[in-house]
């Protein structure tokens, strides 16, 4: 039962390439579904097997590659790549159902999609540097392609906008991979890609300036992807242009191999950065930042979906504040706000789009009341986002709570920072739902229908998990805590001023 | 054997909840019986859990959930009799809801709804931990959103709704930081080797709170305590975030008689007592001898109590009456805590949760039989009503019964020293205690402001509540409408209600004894600041009964005998009136100042300004993007188009990379 991991990634890529092969839609969906399922059901198997008390990579698995230049296809999971796999797997195939519809190039459509989740699982899975950076580019290039055909009136600005800004930040990211490779190298000789290899090399990088920009560089192509901000500015446009299968992988999947990143390369290298202490400060800054600003916006938007773009950034500032606070348990609630997020955001974009689709319209204003056509939206959509707000009893919550509880130790300031928000977070979500969705209906919006039932599955589904999740975190966040508790372990020795 | 299957007394109605959404449409009445047989069926266990534990037994169970904190179950005095009450309530207002909601399409919602919140409100009650309390009470709030936008097409209602959510939502934040804060003080004192917590207990445990709180810095216990109460004020309506429960009269009235009477808004309270030690436990530092947590809570509530009630003289809608009303004896409850607490201990929590639960009951009667009177004539207005005693004979008595109740008439025998027992409805029993209570801390701490506040307040409620019942039943009908007695599934609730709101002040000192053991039963010492026997003069005794009195004797002159013109006084020319009306501008102040103006208009836009026109359009789009299009203009003029030269600066590049690697490496 080895190579479950690259069976996975390779059943989504045999599948994407059959489904850019055939010829009707209805053969194109069937494809991308069952691909996805199968993926889903690896990574289910992989979830079911994963030994939750040891930190290491499980599952691992390694093929030469490129071996002059040290490269090779390593791939493996540990507590904080696998929730990130199961994640992927439920959003793909819920999305390609939520979509069942699409008429438009169908094979095109259901392949990039399948496309989507070879990238993101490759980077969630890759502990080879340079096969990571890859999976990361190659997740660029289909989301281009799903907004710029599939999107809306200002398609092409946005397309190019989301791939120039998060490509740029992925070569400053790759200048800094190749610093880590060439130093690695220099010091032992022999060339080597591999991801912990490289990280351990770091801190024996003699000059402080190189180990800084290092730093630096690699934290703003995660920050970018995050996004954080204040490089936060394409993510509203491409949504609002986005289809909406395109928005949810992107808010669902996208982002998270920001926060991934943080996990995985920037919290390790931390205490060996310079100045340690500033850097967490800095982080601390821009996560609780991106927690108010994000707000703030969310609650100026007349556009529904921007307004639920905003509420991505507002939420994924928590992952940067837990990381930021290098205490065990906010550094697993950063990594459980994550997986949260993802399955919560899907509802939020997912709602947007049914609603588009209904009354042809997402402007707040122009809505109104028309929970009385659409009552199956209305509860779904009202789960979302009461799930959105923070309500104890959903995943959010779990998440939140142990990012601001456990943050407190270190950064005290910050969390009563982070605090106020909630109040605001409640109250873009609630006056938007009282406007757009209750009240008298608009006679204007002529006559709309509710969803299709594929599309409330989906929905329905998702909120499922995201209960579920909210009663019963220790699943996923076993895990994630034996993996932050042994970050933690290098991590305890920096000093926040 | 109840105490062991007590997690029946939530998940029963959490079943019904699930129950009736899906297959309410199905079913006869919209499933209303699936809420009604759970909600018996949580009453049965909350009772025989009673019986079982009673005079000086607990039931304790926990389980671990994430990250060392738990879901557990502690019933002990203090819970029980809440729980009791709430099961009770909650289902004769389902009872009755069966016929006030005959007629509305959407039952099956409704009975989901308001079973669900009955799960949520009795797993507050029940909690054994500060989290899962938290948890429930957000829950509550959920479901109380729910029901206050029940009818969501009104845009009124939808906006109640929102407002109230918010607004509880600032004294939830509240609550939440002081979670975090004790959680963090707490883990503190673990890691100085001060306090450790056993094996099988939790951090966020009622029995680990309150060991701890002996040993945290007393400043971040004043600071806790505070934002717990923060919370409690959100959620029990004090000053200043009361404004949401009178609007949270747009749900029906079912809805307002279970959740913003009788049980949810009462959580503030629970909250309160629930944590009594570490209020208790704070330090003297404004007034000496009064830990300052509970000064606070003494003058917000009596604050409220007054406030309220002045408000409760001038409103036309019936509901509205009710809702300040509400808002004013929750006010005493607090009162209660703060003033007895800081000279009787412990006894405070039975004086408070007396009148907690007395109150439940003549409250929820007050609201049904508004719910019936309105159900008859079509309207809220009491202005619109009139002379329907003769049409509406049970309804009309049985709120009579409640007013009394709620204006706390009754005669102090046993008070004068005269060896008969006290004799009066529930209210004068309760609410007594508590002026007594203040009374009390008066005398021994020198500070009769409280008192003076609750006596005043008391006078206002008997006019307030006198006045709705004269408006009503008596004098002629001001509308053409028909009216007629409400049916039986209606009527009989009422009459339920009416004989506890008669009778359940006899079971004053009963609940006092069993009450005041539950910190004793959780090994807590609460300082008792024991002052010398406290013999107050008959005149005093009989002081709440007097205005009690005089309340009704004003009421029935103004609103019955039409001995005074209102007409001048009743202007809007009258600036006090006017005040009054206007609900003192709180709604204009929260949400059009403070919410449209301040939130909405100038720091959501000044956002949305700063992030588009300068980070995204000036940095990005403008600095950034003309940079780089001016290099791109630059780089196109060495673009020469002949495929020669491409090839040729490509093998140099290729060249120098080649060279450059040799030099850093050596020999590849």
């Amino acid at each position: 039962m080895a190579a479950l991991i690259s069976l996975m990634i390779l059943i989504s890529l045999i599948g994407a390439i059959i489904t850019f092969l055939t010829r009707t839609r209805e053969q194109a969906r069937a494809v991308a579904l069952l691909a996805s399922g199968i993926s889903f059901v690896i990574s289910l198997i992989l979830f079911l097997r994963f030994d939750s008390s040891i930190p290491t990579i499980q599952f691992a698995e390694s093929y030469p590659w490129i071996v002059s230049l040290g490269i090779s296809l390593k791939f493996g999971v540990d507590g904080i790549g696998m929730p990130l796999v199961l994640l992927s797997n439920i959003v793909i195939p819920l999305t390609v159902i939520f979509a069942w519809g699409e008429t438009k190039q169908a094979n095109q459509f259901y392949g990039l999609i399948l496309l989507e989740l070879v990238g993101v699982l490759g980077v969630f899975t890759s502990l080879d540097f340079f096969v990571f950076y890859i999976f990361w580019e190659i997740v660029l290039i289909p989301m281009y392609f799903l907004i710029s055909i599939w999107g809306g009136p200002r398609k092409d600005y946005s397309a190019i906008k989301f791939f120039i800004y998060t490509h740029v930040a992925s070569l400053v990211m790759l200048l800094a991979i190749f610093s880590l490779y060439f130093n690695a190298w220099q010091i032992s000789g022999t060339p080597n890609f591999d991801m912990f290899y490289l990280l351990k090399n770091y801190s024996v990088i003699e000059s402080s300036m190189l180990k800084d920009a290092i730093f630096l560089a690699l934290l703003f192509g995660f920050l970018v992807k995050m996004p954080a901000v204040p490089f936060h500015t394409w993510l509203p446009d491409a949504h609002v242009e986005a289809p909406t299968a395109g928005s949810v992988i992107l808010a669902a999947l996208l982002l998270k191999m920001g926060g991934y990143g943080l996990f995985r390369v920037i919290l390790p290298l931390l205490p060996f950065s310079g100045s340690p202490g500033e850097l967490v400060i800095v982080m601390a800054i821009i996560g609780v930042v991106s927690i108010l600003y994000g707000t703030f916006l969310a609650l100026a938007q007349r556009d529904l979906k921007k307004m639920v773009a905003y509420s991505s950034i507002s939420h994924m500032g928590y992952v940067t504040l837990g990381a930021a606070a290098i205490v065990p348990l906010s550094i697993s609630g950063a990594m459980y706000q994550q997986f949260s997020h993802g399955l919560i955001t899907c509802v939020l974009f997912m709602s947007c789009g049914v609603i588009q689709h209904s009354a042809g319209t997402r402007i707040i204003g122009d809505l109104g009341g028309i929970a009385k056509y659409m009552p199956k939206l209305t509860f779904l959509m009202l789960a979302g986002f009461l799930a959105s707000l923070g309500l104890p009893g959903m995943s959010g919550f779990i998440a939140e709570f142990l990012v601001l509880v456990n943050s407190y130790f270190t950064l005290p300031n910050f969390v009563i920072l982070a605090l106020f928000g909630i109040v605001f977070t409640a109250g873009y979500h609630l006056w938007a739902m009282q406007r757009a969705v209750f009240g008298t209906y608009n006679e204007k919006l002529g006559h709309i229908h509710d969803g299709a039932n594929y599309e409330m599955f989906s929905m329905a589904v998702i909120i499922l998990f995201v209960i579920y999740f909210g009663l019963n975190p220790n699943p996923v966040l076993t895990m994630m805590t034996t993996n932050s508790e042994q970050l933690y372990t290098v991590l305890k020795g920096v000093v926040i001023p | 054997m109840f105490g062991e299957i007590s997690a029946l007394i939530v998940l029963l109605p959490v079943l019904a909840f699930v129950l009736t959404l899906f297959l309410g449409k199905k079913l006869p009445s919209g499933g209303a019986y699936l809420p009604i047989a759970a909600i018996a069926g949580s009453f049965i266990i909350s009772l025989g859990t009673f019986l079982e534990i009673y005079p000086d037994g607990m039931v304790q169970q926990s389980w671990p959930w994430f990250a060392g904190m738990n879901i557990g179950i502690l019933i002990d005095p203090l819970a029980v009799v809440m729980l009791m009450m709430v099961s009770f309530v909650s289902l004769l207002i389902h009872i009755y809801a069966v016929g006030y909601m005959a007629h509305d399409p959407a039952k099956p919602r409704y009975f989901a709804e308001t079973s669900l919140f009955t799960a949520a409100m009795l797993s507050v009650v029940l909690s054994d931990n500060i989290l899962q309390f938290f948890i429930s009470w957000e829950l509550v709030g959920l479901c109380s959103f729910l029901l206050i936008g029940f009818w969501y097409h009104k845009p009124s209602a939808a906006a109640a709704a929102k407002k109230a959510f918010l607004v509880t939502r600032v004294g939830d934040v509240l609550f939440l930081a002081g979670i975090v804060l004790l959680y963090v003080n707490i883990s503190e004192i673990i890691t100085t080797r001060a306090f450790s917590i056993e094996p099988g207990n939790f951090i966020l445990q009622f029995s680990t709170m309150f060991e701890a709180a002996k040993l945290i810095d007393p400043t971040q216990l004043t600071l806790i305590t505070l934002l717990f109460f923060g919370g409690a004020v959100g959620k029990s309506g004090q000053f200043p975030l009361h404004g949401w429960l009178p609007d949270a009269m747009e749900g029906p009235t079912t809805v307002s008689a279970l959740i913003h009477a009788a049980t949810m808004v009462t959580a503030g309270v629970y909250l309160v007592a629930r944590t009594f030690p570490m209020f208790v436990a704070t330090p003297d530092t404004i007034s000496p001898g009064v830990p300052d947590a509970l000064l606070i809570v003494a003058y917000v509530g009596g604050f409220t109590a007054l406030f309220a009630a002045t408000m409760g003289l001038v409103m036309n809608d019936i509901k509205r009456v009710l809702a300040y009303s509400t808002v004013s004896q929750l006010g005493y409850m607090m009162l209660a805590l703060g003033t007895a607490g800081a000279v009787l201990g412990a006894k405070a929590v039975g004086i408070s949760m007396f009148h907690l639960i007395a109150h439940a009951f003549f409250k929820a009667l007050l609201f049904l039989c508004a719910g019936s009177v309105i159900h008859a004539v079509g309207t809220n207005d009491i202005r619109e009503m009139g002379g329907l005693f003769g049409k509406m004979k049970i309804t009309a008595i049985t709120m009579l019964i409640a007013a009394l109740a709620l204006a706390g008439i009754g005669f102090p025998f046993a008070g004068l020293g005269m060896p008969i027992m006290n004799i009066g409805t529930a209210g004068f029993f309760s609410k007594d205690a508590i002026i007594e209570g203040a009374l009390e801390y008066g005398e021994v701490k020198g500070d009769m402001i409280p008192y003076g506040m609750a006596i005043l307040a008391a006078l206002l409620t008997s006019i307030y509540i006198f006045r709705l019942w004269f408006m009503t039943f008596t004098g002629k009908p001001r509308s053409e409408r028909h009216a007629h007695e409400s049916p039986g599934v209606m009527t009989r609730p009422l009459m339920i209600l009416a004989i506890f709101a008669l009778l359940f002040g006899f079971s004053q000192l009963g609940f006092y004894g069993y009450v005041e053991k539950n910190f004793e039963l959780m090994n807590v010492e609460i300082a008792v600041h024991e002052g010398e026997a406290f013999h107050p003069s008959p005149i005093i005794v009989m002081l709440p009964v007097i205005v009690g009195v005089l309340g009704i004797l004003i009421s029935y002159a103004i609103y019955n005998r039409r001995m005074l013109d209102m007409s001048k006084l009743v202007s809007s020319g009258n600036p006090i009136y006017k005040l009054l009306l206007n609900r003192y501008y709180e709604p204009k102040l929260g949400a059009d100042i403070i919410g449209v103006k301040l939130t909405h208009g100038v720091v959501a836009q000044s956002g949305e300004f700063i992030d588009r026109k300068i980070i995204d359009g000036l940095v990005i789009d403008n600095i950034i993007g003309k940079t780089v299009f001016m290099l791109g203009e630059i780089v196109r003029k060495l673009q020469t188009g002949v495929v020669q030269n491409y090839a040729s600066v490509t093998l140099l590049g290729l060249g120098l990379l080649i060279i450059l690697l040799k030099i850093k490496f050596g020999g590849i």
